[in-house]
């Protein structure tokens, strides 16, 4: 098999063939079909691989599996949280962002090692020959060049009118269908998706490639009758790097000692000292006149499909909030890359007037457009239509991650591929799907979020979305979920989960190291010099009461007592994390064990609201009937609902089926 | 599997509810429940039980105490039970006490005065026995209904103060505690890759320490201190004759603090005299004992029907029964005793009228008990900012504006250390707030942040 694939990946980028001569070598039938390559289709596909299914990848170049379309970053302030977990859950992205980053640094490090924001900048050559290598190598997965023209699903069973099942998909080339009883959509922006430059609009969902996946939008919105809006990105104009002015821009450093992303690894594939660093410039009254005289000129702009409200174009944050000086980062996009990334120049004004527009800013005063920037619309599917186990609720078998549930980000998107893996996986060996709750990761609050609210805009993760953000830390990420997804899930590998159990037991005997070490405050000031503590001086503390003071390191306390903390050195800065947030999160479990256990009381997808023999207002009744909740957790956040409507509700649902929660 | 993280902590650090489990209104005797892992030490607190707890579900007379000030409160009976051996599965206490407002509304702000402690939330109690396996079907079914109804009634009482000077005040704290949290979290979420002003969280330093001070001053006298300070209104009203000025001018009304006097006399006019009585916080109404019909069993009719010449229209929101009226029989030295001790017994606890007390301004009789009266009223009125109004909404208001402060505390506290915690100590006093002026959800702090901040990472 592995040789076999390999063949045809080798076939397929070597030669460019067409997929027809490809598709000889696929088998007709594959336990997961995943459709698309890019940050979702690629975690999905490899999870749905590492749970033990026969996996098979379809994308319409394989050159640009692993591609970065957008910026060359990854992580951020709750972005690298999401990234920490997926690599806790032994996804590819953190790996990958160790083998491909060229800049590392930890966001907010002054703010408290809840919210730090691990984050690179990537060379996207490393990047994308990271995935690629990584997907070839994963046993049970197959990459197939193509386009997908249709997605097939059984008529629907006439005692459950509306409800689907999926069958498998058939290519654009009309060959014979592939079956699969579990199917990933991971369309991204090629739903129904269009460019726009200037005046000009074209079909496509991203500039260079093939046009969108109509059959795919046609099966989803006419057969399955599944609710889309419209939403729309962009992205900025690529700069030639030899035509900047850097002196002109302030220069940011990377950290002197990159912290790489994964749990399996120690340090990052670029040395400290080979890393780049990125330049910070900012817009000028220039800069807003050509937007105001090009406005004219510019569709995107006056299209009123929702953009988001964090990652605006210059264009409408010009227009938001004029006369101000905006921030523009300028990224490298790689080792030996000639190219300047331009963050926060997102436009789609036409190309002469792009040039303009970057001439305003003096260290772009001379500066040459490799490739101009250019707007995106294009559908997602709503997905409050959606289960928490990234399933369509109405159609058996179809799974749908990343930007087709209206997110933005990669590293959002990595994230639902991976959940929507594992599901799709588990459901065709016939395991029962899961959630993630939102007490225990980012993933479950941005699935919960998802599904539950629905987006009216691009959904990005920040931590203040999360209510146990406290606990919810990048430092803890594995403890949370990875020995749950080796030995619940499946999706850990054996290597991954040994290590996960032992830093587990070795924090644990620290932390009970620590706290058998007990003095009197006083003793404590004479063993660690003059440190301030507010307790009594008779009052006894032990290691891990001193720890959480601000003033007070493991190191301190090891050099204080060698022989029962010294062998503990490697988890220093996790004890301490863990010593200052512990009592906090104590504090809360309360609430996430109420959360989790309302969490995993589900409420049937199909259950009729308007007509269900208990006794609930007929305004709770619509509103359940129109946003169906999954969960008793997730009726008790809907605005509307009141604690009467949820213990019906609770009564309701003793009668029925529980969801496993991780 | 992390148990390393979270091994006991489900137990110990559960929160301990506590709410008003007969209904409102006046009853003979009321019974509070108790619910959590504190429910032993709030027995022994206020029920001075310092050695061993009664044995489980024994019912036990004792006396209860403000755990702070050692007041007595009532005389009532005690009950424990012990986990899982009770209603919710949970340790659990009930003290079964006497159904006045004013013992029931002292009873929970001891309770609520506690650490670890604080009113239930509607349906708290009975989610809590769902999720310890305690209930069935019919009881869950049941049990909604009744929650309904009290959350219904909560709600009435939430709106009407809302309307009102308070609801303005605990709003305009909620808004401003909003958008400090929404400038807090822009400063987590996106000042590494935005230009979020310097000095934004300065200025949230500041807010949130007008908003301690406010809030501290508020739990410390409420509109007590307005009512202190601008004194209880008290009208004396009566006909021409019937001791108004006598009365005022006994001088042996003790000037209790804050009280002011204000004759009304005749010649004001009926229409002013209603519209002073309206506005008054007691009106005295002066009646000329010689004037009582002699059959006593006559009296109450009689003055009924005085009453409503005096005093406003019912719609005003102003009945005889009303605790802001008392009847004053004037002159009783004129009356014979006999028929005196007759009325009086023909007039005692008699519904639709306010109490009567003969009193002779002449002779100082029946002064010092007329004076008890008035006292007591005079007191309720200065300590109950609803006046009347049975106030557990009060209480649980109370318990939530402690917890915010507390709160709010933490925030100062990590402000330098670790902003993450700062912030949580700001979420904290805003879910607090949330649950009087209504809960307030990620969005709506996100909604904020792109409304004052220019983000576009």
């Amino acid at each position: 098999m592995l040789a076999q694939k390999l063949h045809l990946l080798r076939h397929n980028v070597l030669s460019f063939v067409s997929s027809r001569t490809g598709s000889d070598f696929t088998r007709r039938q594959y336990d997961v079909i995943v459709v698309g390559g890019g940050h979702a289709g690629t975690e999905a596909a490899a999870a749905a691989a590492r749970l033990g299914a026969e996996t098979l990848l379809i994308t319409q170049k394989i050159m640009t599996i692993g591609a970065l379309s957008c910026n060359p970053s990854l992580g951020g302030v709750g972005k690298g949280q999401l990234v920490r977990e997926v690599d806790a859950l032994d996804g590819l992205c953190g790996r990958a962002g160790d083998a491909a980053g060229v800049h590392f640094s930890i966001l907010n490090r002054s703010k408290g090692p809840a919210v730090w924001g691990p984050r690179a900048q990537l060379d996207r050559e490393r990047y994308r020959q990271f995935i690629q290598s990584e997907l070839l190598s994963t046993p049970r997965l197959t990459v197939l060049e193509g386009s997908v023209d249709e997605l097939l699903v059984s008529q629907p069973n006439p005692e459950e009118p509306g409800h689907h099942r999926v069958t498998g998909i058939r290519l654009v080339d009309g060959s014979h269908p592939i079956l699969s009883s579990s199917v990933v959509l991971t369309t991204g922006t090629f739903l129904s998706g269009s460019l726009f430059m200037g005046q000009t609009t074209s079909p496509g969902g991203r500039m260079g490639d093939a046009q969108s996946c109509a059959g795919l939008s046609y099966t989803l919105k006419e057969t399955l009758g599944l609710r889309v809006g419209r939403l729309r990105t962009g992205t900025p104009p690529r700069i030639v790097k030899e035509s900047v002015d850097l002196s002109l821009a302030q220069l940011q450093a990377p950290d002197k000692q990159p912290t790489p992303f994964s749990f399996l690894n120690t340090h990052t594939r670029c040395k400290p000292e080979e890393q780049l660093p990125c330049y910070l410039t900012h817009t000028t009254p220039g800069v807003e006149r050509v937007v105001r005289e090009s406005v004219h000129l510019n569709c995107h702009i006056q299209q009123d499909a929702k953009g988001p409200r964090y990652c605006p174009s210059i264009e409408s944050r010009v227009l938001r909030f004029p006369g101000r000086r905006h921030q523009v980062w300028l990224e490298p996009e790689g080792l030996t890359s000639d190219l300047l990334y331009p963050q926060g120049l997102s436009m789609t004004m036409p190309p002469e007037l792009q040039l303009r527009l970057l001439r305003e800013i003096p260290a772009l005063h001379r500066a040459e457009i490799r490739t101009p920037g250019y707007g995106v619309q294009y559908d997602f599917v709503c997905p409050t239509q959606l289960t928490p186990s990234l399933q369509v609720k109405s159609t058996q078998g179809l799974f749908l991650a990343g930007q087709i549930n209206g997110t933005t980000g990669y590293e959002e998107a990595a994230a639902q591929g991976l959940w929507a893996g594992v599901n799709a996986g588990r459901t065709a060996l016939s395991l029962p799907p899961m959630a993630l709750s939102r007490t225990q990761s980012y993933i479950g609050v941005l699935i919960d979020d998802l599904v539950g609210r629905g987006v009216t805009e691009p959904y990005r993760m920040f931590t203040s979305r999360a209510e146990f953000r406290t606990y919810l830390r990048p430092d803890n990420a594995d403890l949370r979920l990875t020995p749950r997804g080796f030995e619940e899930v499946g999706c850990v590998t054996l290597r991954r989960y040994k290590k996960a159990v032992s830093v587990r037991d070795g924090l644990q005997e620290a932390l009970m190291a620590l706290q058998s070490v007990a003095l009197s405050s006083t003793r404590w000031r004479e063993k660690l010099g003059n440190i301030s503590l507010s307790e009594n001086k008779s009052t006894t503390l032990n290691g891990l009461d001193l720890l959480q003071y601000k003033d007070v390191s493991f190191e301190m306390l090891a050099s204080a007592f060698p022989e029962c903390l010294s062998q503990y050195f490697e988890y220093s800065q996790r004890l301490k994390i863990e010593a200052v947030y512990r009592p906090h999160c104590e504090k809360q479990s309360r609430e996430m064990e109420r959360i989790r256990s309302e969490e995993s009381l589900s409420l049937p997808s199909d259950m009729d609201y308007l007509s269900l023999p208990v006794s609930l207002s007929q305004e709770v009744r619509e509103i359940l009937d129109r946003v169906r909740p999954n969960t008793l957790g997730a009726a008790t956040r809907l605005p509307g609902m009141t604690p009467a409507g949820i213990i019906h509700l609770l009564n309701y649902v003793l009668r029925t089926g529980f969801m496993h929660m991780l | 599997t992390d148990a390393y993280l979270y091994s006991q902590s489900s137990v110990c650090d559960a929160e301990t509810i506590f709410a008003l489990s007969s209904g409102h209104g006046r009853c003979g005797v009321a019974v509070v429940r108790v619910s959590g892992p504190a429910s032993s030490m709030v027995l022994r607190n206020m029920a001075g039980l310092t050695q061993a707890l009664p044995p489980p579900r024994t019912a036990l007379l004792r006396r209860i105490t403000d755990p702070k000030s050692k007041e007595l409160l009532d005389r009532g009976l005690v009950l424990w039970f012990k986990g899982p051996h009770s209603f919710t599965g949970e340790d659990s206490a009930e003290f079964h006490i006497h159904g006045g407002p004013a013992v029931i509304t002292a009873v929970l702000q001891a309770l609520g005065s506690l650490e670890g402690v604080r009113p239930a939330e509607a349906g708290e109690f009975t989610r809590r026995a769902f999720h310890a396996g305690k209930l069935g079907l019919t009881e869950v079914e049941g049990l909604g209904d009744l929650i309904h109804a009290e959350t219904e009634a909560q709600r009435r009482q939430a709106l009407r103060q809302m309307d009102g000077e308070l609801g303005r005040l605990y709003q305009d704290w909620s808004y401003r505690l909003k958008r400090c949290l929404a400038h807090v979290e822009a400063f987590i979420d996106f000042s590494e890759d935005e230009l979020i002003e310097d000095g934004v969280l300065n200025q949230v330093d500041s807010s949130v320490r007008q908003l301690e001070t406010e809030i501290e001053r508020h739990l410390k006298d409420e509109r007590r201190g307005e009512r202190l300070r601008t004194g209880v209104q008290v009208v004396i009203a009566g006909a021409t004759n019937a001791g108004k000025s006598s009365l005022l001018n006994t001088h042996r009304v003790p000037p209790s603090r804050g009280t002011t006097r204000r004759p009304l006399v005749e010649r004001e006019g009926v229409r002013r005299a209603r519209q002073r009585v309206e506005q008054a916080d007691l009106t005295l109404v002066v009646v000329d004992s010689t004037q009582l019909p002699p059959d006593p069993q006559l009296v109450a009719a009689f003055l009924q029907q005085h009453l409503s010449t005096v005093l406003p229209s019912p719609e005003a929101g102003m009945t005889a029964a009303s605790d802001k009226v008392l009847l004053v029989l004037n002159k009783s030295d004129l009356v014979p005793e006999e028929q005196r001790e007759r009325t009086e017994g023909e007039l005692r606890e008699r519904p639709g009228l306010p109490p009567a007390c003969f009193l002779s301004c002449s002779t100082s009789t029946g002064l010092e008990d007329f004076l008890t009266v008035l006292q007591s009223r005079v007191k309720t009125l200065c300590g109950d900012p609803l006046s009347g109004a049975p106030s557990l909404t009060q209480a649980r208001h109370r318990a939530h504006l402690q917890q915010s402060v507390q709160a709010l505390n933490q925030y100062h506290q990590y402000r330098d250390q670790d902003l993450a915690l700062a912030a949580e100590g700001v979420r904290l006093a805003l879910t607090h707030l949330g649950r009087i002026t209504g809960r307030v959800g990620a969005e709506e702090i996100l909604d904020i942040i792109f409304r004052d901040f220019c983000i576009g990472k």
